[in-house]
């Protein structure tokens, strides 16, 4: 113990020195603001396309503003978010670096989740009001069991929909979220970049997962987010956005991860219980036009229990609750396909479709960095599953495959996957044209590789092609392109155009699929898959509706795939050999890569072992457009 | 605040400083200090003192509970009761004995918190000095051309190109290519040429980092480095074969201020933020002499460390962390 005579001098002048400091702060702010409020034009901007470039983007991904990636030891600012869609090198939690192989993004969405935004780092700053909460130590202890009990604290609240009331203040969270705001408008570059003004509303009632992106048009956001801690209702979420949108502020609502909502994603059934009604439909296809079909947690198309004749639906299928080691039991609600076919039931019974969704993929990536090459693949929840023994890619030292008891958590890392991206065409790189493409639709996904694809739907576009400007050209002036309404005529069916191109860092492209799905006159929905292009000169059995298998393999010991199997491009015209001019319905194109290497591959032959037996050894990347729906006229 | 005896962390770091008094009179910081000492006692005298340590004499003035009350309107939305103020202040008196006999012991000098926090005060101190500073555009201009590198605008291009494709022509596509050049060289409509794809016949000007993102590296990296005027190739990509002519070829050239503004202001600030928080943290040094005494595993480390450490500017590929 220390009794000290001296030290009032010195703490007299420290005061001082506080005072003085405090009086200058306390100047009104004249001083200009960082970020300038409108980006001047770079005058490297290219021209407008009015044909529409496909351009490639993340909608969803995280930086330590996240309470959980602050916990996972992620420490990526959105700033170091954006540097890495921008081509950057960034740091991973577990120390090496980050890169995109297949250079830079062309947009980025950045949707920290809401809740609790930007808590966590202030409770790690010291002499913080927040520091003081007396689990403080515990989440950032090097015991993971006292961290995990100090941070199921938050995701219980999540659970719960209770704010803690430790955190009842929001300057925190405002602070945070005029950051991602700051940081949005700071790292636009038209023309070359966009970045969208975003969050993510974490709502999860019992742990069932109803998360969802809210994306804004403009960098005019709301004062605050409207968060899972206010609602765990997303009705409450649309009707919030409603309100902001008659201010003149527009965003859009994307959902994702119905794979781990345990069925309760896309139900006919409203919050109370009641079935579905027209004014539910209208409000929810109004704030949500979107749903995120595959990311990191698995891909939501559809599952093999829903969609017993498709061959290809077992694609990276995750069986696990969001964020705990539960297995889900109910597929109906949880996955997209069957969310479409029960829009159109539902369109039949109340006259809107609430389930009209465009197609997107994502990361949702909580390391600053999406992870969406298979064969540079970190996964998403920094420290946790960085390395591959702690994904299930390699067994830990001193365990063989035969003898690893392998843990649930574990397993569900495992399941997770390199994917997803979105493509949108648009005119141009910039937030409006970006904005509006995902506003109309002209929207599709992909499980990571940068492969292009162009669907349209019309009236006597037999014959045009999509290669040429003039092909396209016609298309958009006869036809819709996806994410459209392709309003009927008496008679007569429509033409299909589709048009697909590999990424040059990936492999060939092995066929394109329609997706349809109907209902009939009772009232009930089917769906049905055809093979429309096949690589390599092939053509469609119209028996079976399906390609011939093209032979393409993978050396899983190299990773080498057969670069003379597939097509570098396909297209092709289509047209329904079912069609009924009287049915409600939907068709959607689904574009399969020749077999590559899983991540998981990679990993074990990086490491000098066997892949794991329990995994898939390769996987058919693949694309997935918005749909278009055939509206029946009224007369026919 | 006890330069002579400083606690020794437990790492083993033994700091010795000496002598500073007599330094620290010529320091800008003491002297701002010593203005900021007798603005305190101008204020001291007009206002009374209010929450300076004074035997056990705890004043709690009329201005601290006014913010009291206005901190807890921040919080709950509405001014507090009379009795909500009462265990307010109460508390505040409580916290303010606690302080005083907290420092009295001692107890903030070896607390790794309140040093950080103190730390990160000063540097915000010194930080926040710059923060009001706005470059003028010859500031901007200088940071401009003292970096043409980082501020660079890279060469474009505008192409058309022919393609020969693999998926249709297979082995044969680079002799098809070969037969298409001589046809275009004498004068053939490229329009009525080649195969169809998805990518496009004429490509207006762009990076070669653009170019790599449709036709891939190797073709982005020969369009770039042809030199001869007219068509050429066969350039080969994962699609084929493919014929090129380059239209038009805008230099790579430094940025106008007007092309990166932005960029180059916030780049101005942050290397001004930069600037004073070395340059501070260099002052400081030289008024202290560091010895660390490495444990055995360590020996060989510098028992000095760098006098002037530095945060880098200009950072192109910022990394992840604090």
């Amino acid at each position: 113990m220390r009794i000290s005579g001296f030290s009032a001098g010195a703490r007299f002048g420290a005061c001082v020195l506080a005072s003085a400091l405090i009086a200058a702060c306390s100047q009104p702010a004249d001083a200009p603001s960082k970020v300038a409020d409108t980006p001047k034009p770079v005058s490297q901007r290219p021209p407008p396309n009015p044909l529409r470039n496909a351009y490639f983007g993340d909608l969803h991904l995280h930086t330590r503003n996240s309470f959980d990636a602050y916990i996972f030891n992620v420490r990526a600012s959105p700033d170091d978010a954006y540097a890495y869609a921008k081509g950057g090198t960034i740091k991973h939690a577990s120390g090496y670096d980050l890169h995109l192989n297949s250079g830079p993004l062309d947009f980025l969405a950045i949707t920290d989740h809401s809740e609790y935004l930007g808590v966590l780092p202030a409770i790690n700053t010291p002499g913080d009001p927040y520091a003081s909460v007396p689990y403080a130590k515990e989440l950032f202890s090097t015991d993971q069991v006292a961290v995990n009990k100090a941070f199921r604290k938050f995701a219980d609240t999540l659970d719960e929909g209770k704010r803690m009331a430790d955190f009842a203040d929001l300057r925190t969270v405002r602070s945070a979220w005029n950051d991602t705001i700051d940081a949005a408008k700071r790292n636009y570059e038209p023309g070359k970049f966009t970045t969208l003004v975003a969050y993510e509303f974490t709502s999860a009632p019992d742990g069932r997962n109803l998360h969802r992106n809210v994306i804004f048009a403009t960098d005019k956001a709301p004062e605050l987010p409207y968060t899972a801690l206010e609602s765990q209702n997303p009705e409450d979420l649309w009707k919030w956005l409603d309100q902001r949108r008659a201010e003149g502020i527009e965003s859009l609502v994307i959902p994702h991860n119905a794979n781990g909502s345990d069925g309760t994603m896309y139900e006919r059934t409203m919050w109370n219980g009641k079935p579905v009604d027209r004014a539910w439909a209208e409000l929810r296809q109004r704030n949500e036009p979107l749903t995120e079909v595959t990311q990191v947690k698995g891909t939501s198309e559809t599952h093999p229990l829903l969609s017993p004749t498709d061959e290809l639906a077992g694609f990276e299928i995750m069986e696990w609750y969001i964020g705990q080691a539960k297995k889900v039991t109910k597929f109906d609600g949880g996955y997209v396909r069957k969310a479409l076919k029960d829009g159109l039931e539902i369109q039949d019974r109340v006259g809107v479709n609430p389930y009209k969704y465009g197609m997107v993929g994502a990361s949702d990536s909580h390391n600053g960095a999406g992870s969406y090459e298979e064969d540079n693949y970190h996964s998403k929840v920094g420290i946790r599953d960085g390395l591959p023994e702690l994904r299930g890619s390699v067994p830990p030292k001193g365990e063989t495959w035969a003898s690893y008891k392998i843990p649930d958590g574990i397993q569900r890392f495992s399941s997770w996957g390199a994917s997803g991206l979105t493509g949108v065409w648009a005119e141009e790189n910039t937030r409006e044209a970006i904005y509006g493409a995902l506003r109309r639709k002209e929207t599709f996904a992909t499980t990571g590789p940068r492969m292009r694809v162009r669907f349209f739907a019309g009236y006597g576009l037999k014959g045009a092609e999509l290669s040429s400007e003039a092909g396209v050209k016609a298309a958009y002036a006869n036809g819709v392109p996806m994410g459209g309404d392709l309003v009927g005529k008496p008679t007569g069916a429509p033409d299909f155009l589709v048009m697909a191109m590999r990424d040059t860092h990936s492999a060939p492209l092995q066929r394109i699929q329609i997706v349809k799905g109907w209902t009939d006159k009772s009232g009930k929905a089917f769906e049905k898959v055809f093979d429309v292009v096949c690589a390599d000169g092939d053509k469609v059995d119209l028996k079976s509706q399906r390609c011939p298998a093209n032979g393409a393999t993978v050396d899983v010991k190299t990773c080498k795939f057969s670069e003379d199997k597939g097509d570098n491009e396909l297209a092709g015209g289509w047209s329904d050999p079912d069609f009924d001019p009287k049915q409600n319905a939907f068709y959607y194109a689904r574009v399969i890569e020749d077999p590559t290497c899983r991540w998981s591959t990679w990993d074990a032959i990086r490491a000098g072992v066997e892949p794991s037996p329990h995994l898939e050894k390769t996987i058919q990347e693949r694309a997935y457009t918005s749909p278009i729906w055939f509206v029946p006229t009224k007369a026919g | 605040m006890d330069t002579g005896n400083a606690p020794a962390p437990r790492v083993g770091l033994a700091v010795r400083t000496r002598g500073w008094f007599g330094r620290a009179a010529r320091e800008p910081l003491l002297q701002f200090l010593a203005a900021g000492i007798a603005l305190f006692i101008a204020n001291a005298l007009i206002h009374g003192p209010d929450r300076r340590p004074q035997g056990d004499m705890v004043v709690v003035q009329e201005g601290r509970v006014k913010q009291i009350a206005q901190s807890y309107l921040l919080l709950a939305g509405h001014l507090p009761s009379k009795p909500e103020l009462q265990t307010l202040v109460d508390d505040y008196v409580t916290e303010e004995i606690a302080w005083r006999e907290a420092i009295a012991m001692g107890l903030d000098a070896d607390d790794t918190i309140v040093r950080r926090r103190m730390r990160q005060k000063l540097e915000f101190l010194v930080e926040d000095a710059t923060a009001s500073e706005e470059p003028t555009e010859a500031d901007l201009q200088a940071l401009l051309v003292g970096h043409p590198d980082v501020y660079r605008l890279p060469e474009r291009r505008a192409i058309r190109q022919v393609l020969a494709s693999s998926d249709k022509r297979g082995e044969k596509a680079e002799a098809d290519a070969s037969a298409l050049l001589a046809r275009l060289k004498a004068g053939a409509d490229p329009a009525k040429l080649g195969d169809p794809s998805m990518l496009p016949a004429a490509m207006p000007l762009t990076t070669q980092e653009g170019a790599a993102a449709l036709f891939g590296d190797d073709f982005a990296k020969a369009v770039f480095a042809n030199k001869s005027a007219g068509w050429f190739g066969p350039v080969a990509s994962p699609f084929g074969r493919h014929l090129v002519m380059v239209m038009e070829t805008e230099a790579g050239r430094p940025a106008a201020l007007e092309d990166v503004h932005d960029r180059v202001r916030s780049d101005w600030i942050e290397s001004r933020r930069d600037k004073a928080r070395d340059d501070f943290q260099a002052r400081m040094r030289k008024r202290y002499n560091v010895r660390i005494d490495w444990p055995e595993a360590y020996k060989g480390l510098p028992t000095t460390p760098d006098p002037s450490p530095k945060t880098t500017p200009l950072k192109q590929d910022p990394t992840g962390g604090e």
